[in-house]
């Protein structure tokens, strides 16, 4: 047992890690033109409102513009596209073909607005997440605010007015076909999930976790099935525990270390199941009664969205970070086995990749959100190995975000 | 004639700050780079913060008189633009700030913890962090580190004091145990 104080231990830790490094990557050359696309960039936001730069989602849910055409979302047992590419399809938003019109909502965080198929939708604020609900819409709200939740829950009327809500929330999930939706709350000395319908047809269901404080966050992942939702919760020991909500108390789910998504075709969790010093892995684990049992496991790739109808997982490097991930994968969601890698293509010394923030359009396609250094591109990865960049120009500089399952 | 004698100066105090800036890249990008490390844990992220950093100190050269104070400035910029990162990777669902990884093997202190430790502060929350990397390798004072992330020296102990109780939750339990997973 080491008694060296833990003060000590950190400053020799931080030594002996940066010591060894001897780089001096770029010259006065790479400053300068990097410093004309921070001016050129600064005189392009001149005027413009810009917002802050949050990732926005918009579940699936959600694609069309108004809540009355919430019928027209494709049901959750769509079957998959019966043609599919197999191996790397190079994406190269340089030399894609274009499409002018989004197959699924896009956000612009410097509008704000909300595009979908089917026109723009001008929003009074930026909101993390947004979806039809009853005659209006729900959504989750952000600040940056210190001493203010950064998310909230917010139901709006048709026009956007804020009507009910104010909580802090872990966010928001929709089933697939949009029928339903799931959100947690915070009441002040507990979090709650709420299920509800879309339509406001029957009462919502609500769920309360033991009493606990604000910061361990319930986070809805997804539905599991027509009326139970996965969520996660955090808590002050840095671990997450993964429950699945419906009528009655929480459940848990054993088998993973974070959940990330989940499928109410198949009743499967996928997420981060183990980390050591060499690898982190994933898992696809069964989550109806009895919860537990692990279908399959990988090391190779990071889990992300299941496709609607529960037949594709999306796989992502295990070790993206915070600039994305350099691959996408679709995988079976059976078995694990690749069907189709995307591989972004990147100018030397180009920082970039895939943001793991992404949606499925239907079983055919994901769109994605792919950035190079300063340049940001909404594609279409099609699993025939098809690529489309979607030409769809943004208010400033924070450029379009896809919409992800809630 | 007089149009061109200002423009030759224009290009003459140019040459002078590429000079100057030149000489102080050089004298510092190797030891900015380890703070970018410690602060983005990956080099392409480390090399993005150090160089958008030096850019913008290029485009502010003519505005900071006190010379002292350059690496302060290039600090801050690194800190708040890796800070902003991570809020955009917020809702990436990325979380990796409160999952701790686990360790294969029982470390020693001499042979091992310091990787150890150097794992669990990657997984700190990005302010955290940064008050870490700054106070502990740095070894800025409590003021310094209030004025480079623009917050009040209150908020820096108590964001010190979470992330030595994460690390001291965490760090005794890779030394004692040799499981290797959970």
């Amino acid at each position: 047992m080491n008694h060296t104080p833990l003060e000590d231990q950190v400053h020799d830790s931080l030594h002996r890690t940066a010591a060894p490094l001897e780089r001096a990557p770029f010259t006065v050359g790479d400053v300068r033109t990097r410093a004309r696309q921070i001016q050129r960039r600064r005189t392009a936001a001149a005027g413009a409102a810009v917002a802050a730069v949050l990732a926005i989602a918009v579940p699936v849910g959600l694609s069309t513009v108004g809540p009355a055409q919430r019928s027209e979302v494709p049901p959750a047992t769509q079957p998959p596209t019966p043609q599919l590419a197999t191996g790397t399809v190079l994406v190269d938003p340089r030399s894609a073909d274009t499409v002018d019109r989004a197959p699924v909502p896009l956000m612009d965080v410097d509008g704000p607005s909300l595009i979908t198929p089917d026109g723009t939708i001008d929003l009074p604020k930026v909101y993390d997440t947004l979806t039809p609900y009853r005659d209006g819409w729900l959504g989750v709200a952000v600040n940056d605010a210190p001493d203010l939740p950064f998310a909230v829950i917010e139901v709006l009327d048709a026009d956007l007015e804020v009507v009910g809500g104010g909580s802090a929330t872990g966010g928001l999930a929709v089933r697939p076909d949009g029928q339903r939706v799931a959100w947690s709350e915070y009441d002040g000395e507990r979090w709650q999930v709420v299920l509800a319908d879309t339509s406001g047809g029957a009462e919502p269901v609500r769920t309360a976790f033991p009493p606990a404080p604000e910061s361990h966050r319930v986070e809805p992942v997804g539905f599991v099935s027509e009326d139970e939702v996965a969520v996660r919760q955090f808590d002050d020991t840095l671990r997450t525990a993964t429950y699945v909500v419906g009528s009655g108390r929480p459940v848990e789910v054993p088998g993973l270390l974070q959940a990330e998504s989940s499928s109410p075709a198949s009743g499967v969790v996928a997420g981060l199941s183990r980390i050591t010093r060499q690898e982190s892995c994933s898992a696809v684990v069964g989550a109806s009664a009895p919860a537990g049992g692990t279908a399959w496991e990988t090391c190779d790739h990071r889990l992300g969205a299941f496709s609607p109808s529960g037949a594709y997982v999306v796989g992502l490097d295990p070790e993206s970070d915070g600039n994305g991930s350099p691959t996408v994968t679709v995988l079976d969601a059976a078995t694990g086995e690749e069907v189709v890698t995307f591989e972004a293509v990147l100018p030397p010394r180009t920082v970039g990749g895939f943001w793991t923030q992404m949606a499925w359009e239907g079983d055919e396609a994901l769109v994605v959100r792919m950035w190079q250094r300063e340049d940001y591109h909404v594609m279409r990865l099609g699993l025939d190995g098809t690529v489309r960049r979607i030409d769809i120009p943004g208010a400033g500089v924070s450029g379009l975000s896809v919409a992800v399952p809630g | 004639m007089t149009a061109t004698l200002v423009v030759m100066g224009s290009r003459e105090r140019r040459a002078d700050k590429d000079a100057d800036f030149s000489a102080y890249m050089s004298a510092r990008q190797a030891a900015l780079y380890r703070t970018a490390y410690l602060l983005a844990g990956d080099h392409a992220t480390a090399e993005d913060l150090l160089q958008n950093a030096f850019a913008k100190l290029y485009l502010s050269w003519d505005k900071v008189r006190d010379r002292e104070a350059l690496d302060g400035y290039v600090r801050r910029i690194m800190v708040n633009e890796n800070n902003s990162l991570w809020r955009r990777a917020w809702k990436r669902r990325e979380h990796s700030t409160d999952t701790m990884p686990e360790t294969g093997v029982v470390d020693t202190y001499d042979d091992g913890m310091g990787g150890v430790l150097w794992s669990f502060v990657q997984t700190l929350p990005p302010k955290q962090r940064s008050v870490i990397v700054l106070r502990y390798y740095e070894q800025l004072s409590e003021a310094e580190i209030a004025e480079t992330l623009g917050i009040s020296v209150g908020t820096v102990k108590s964001q010190a004091s979470r992330a030595l109780a994460a690390l001291r939750a965490r760090a005794p339990r890779s030394l004692d145990s040799g499981g290797d997973t959970r």
